[in-house]
């Protein structure tokens, strides 16, 4: 396995260094944040459920071994996390809420990627938004977590394997079984980018 | 399609995503340039996947994302490593697993009695709900902080490991 720079932070945290867990932090937490959004529907939650993640991995440092991938560790703790959180079903009542006007505080200018859309792209993306997250929301869970795991965040079946705790056969069976699903439900998108 | 063909069709999202090794990934582009009917199966995947693709990022976090974060754990992760404490100190310590077990033969019952409609909602709380019972036991629950620290027991106990 090549050198993890994230696993070394976490051994330097387990060791009393404290900016260490906070580098960690600054790395990987607007990620980890992105990733809860897959499960829950307004981002204060989603950066809620990241902090909790953060807070998990700073109370069970100890645990941690560096013959796993650093990431892999932490995408554990959060899928276990927000499965957990789909469980208790108290967020899918929630209206969606706009990103932007929550608290009327602006978004992270640092964090916007790319030039700004229009109007119309705008509205393109939310509507897809939606039928994602209600595709996502209808999943069985174990294929909600690897379709997001390979899907959003890139995972090779291997790493998949290792996040779920079962093996790689299974996650091509959960991937492919969600993809299907997917596919059903992105039918009016397919194509022009647009539904009809 | 044929029992051959549908498992061929259970390939094609791990073909899409290069995930088969060579021996199988010939196999299953062989069987796709004779089955017009996987094919199309694989144009339909793919266009999904590529619908995924113009999903717009998600919403990016407020400003102070990391100071909020180091505000929450100065405030926690003492006050959590502290009920800790306590609890390992308690003389009645020992009610803990006890009073867990009775919790959970009691959501048991419970659950026996309307087994449709409790069961996700229990299985999912029953970690809480004997971390609260226990603790509660055993007087240390005072504020809301420390509900929260209950709902974290277990990672604490592990993390004391």
């Amino acid at each position: 396995m090549a050198p993890d720079p994230d696993a070394a932070l976490m051994l330097a945290f387990q060791g009393g260094d404290e900016k260490a867990f906070r580098a960690l932090f600054e790395k990987h937490g607007r990620a980890t944040m992105a990733f809860c959004q897959r499960f829950v529907k307004d981002s204060a939650r989603a950066e809620e459920l990241a902090q909790d993640v953060f807070l998990k991995l700073h109370q069970s440092a100890d645990r941690y071994r560096p013959s796993a991938r650093f990431t892999t560790f932490l995408y554990r703790i959060a899928t276990n996390h927000c499965l957990n959180e789909v469980r208790r079903g108290e967020y899918q009542a929630r209206p969606e809420l706009d990103p932007a006007s929550e608290d009327g505080a602006p978004l992270d200018p640092d964090a916007l990627a790319g030039p700004a859309a229009t109007p119309e792209e705008e509205a393109r993306g939310n509507a897809l938004s939606r039928d994602v997250g209600a595709m996502l929301a209808r999943l069985p869970e174990s294929q909600r977590a690897a379709f997001v795991l390979a899907r959003f965040e890139g995972l090779p079946y291997e790493e998949i394997a290792v996040v779920l705790g079962t093996t790689v056969p299974s996650v091509k069976s959960l991937v492919h079984r969600a993809t299907v699903s997917a596919a059903r439900a992105l039918e009016p998108w397919s194509g022009k980018g647009t539904p009809s | 399609m044929s029992r051959r063909e549908s498992h061929i069709a259970d390939e094609l999202t791990a073909l899409l995503d290069g995930a088969l090794d060579g021996a199988r990934r010939a196999e299953v582009e062989a069987h796709l340039a004779g089955c017009a009917g996987c094919r199309a199966e694989r144009d339909r995947l793919a266009r999904a996947l590529s619908a995924l693709a113009a999903l717009p990022p998600p919403a990016a976090p407020r400003p102070g994302f990391e100071q909020r974060f180091y505000a929450r754990l100065a405030r926690e992760a003492p006050r959590r490593r502290s009920l800790l404490e306590r609890l390992g100190a308690h003389p009645l310590r020992w009610l803990v697993p006890a009073t867990g077990l009775a919790a959970a033969l009691a959501a048991g019952i419970w659950v026996r009695q309307d087994r449709q409609r409790a069961d996700l909602e229990m299985a999912s709380h029953l970690d809480l709900l004997e971390n609260y019972v226990a603790v509660a036991s055993l007087d240390v629950v005072e504020t809301p902080e420390d509900l929260d620290v209950v709902t974290h027991l277990d990672e604490l106990r592990g993390a004391r490991r």
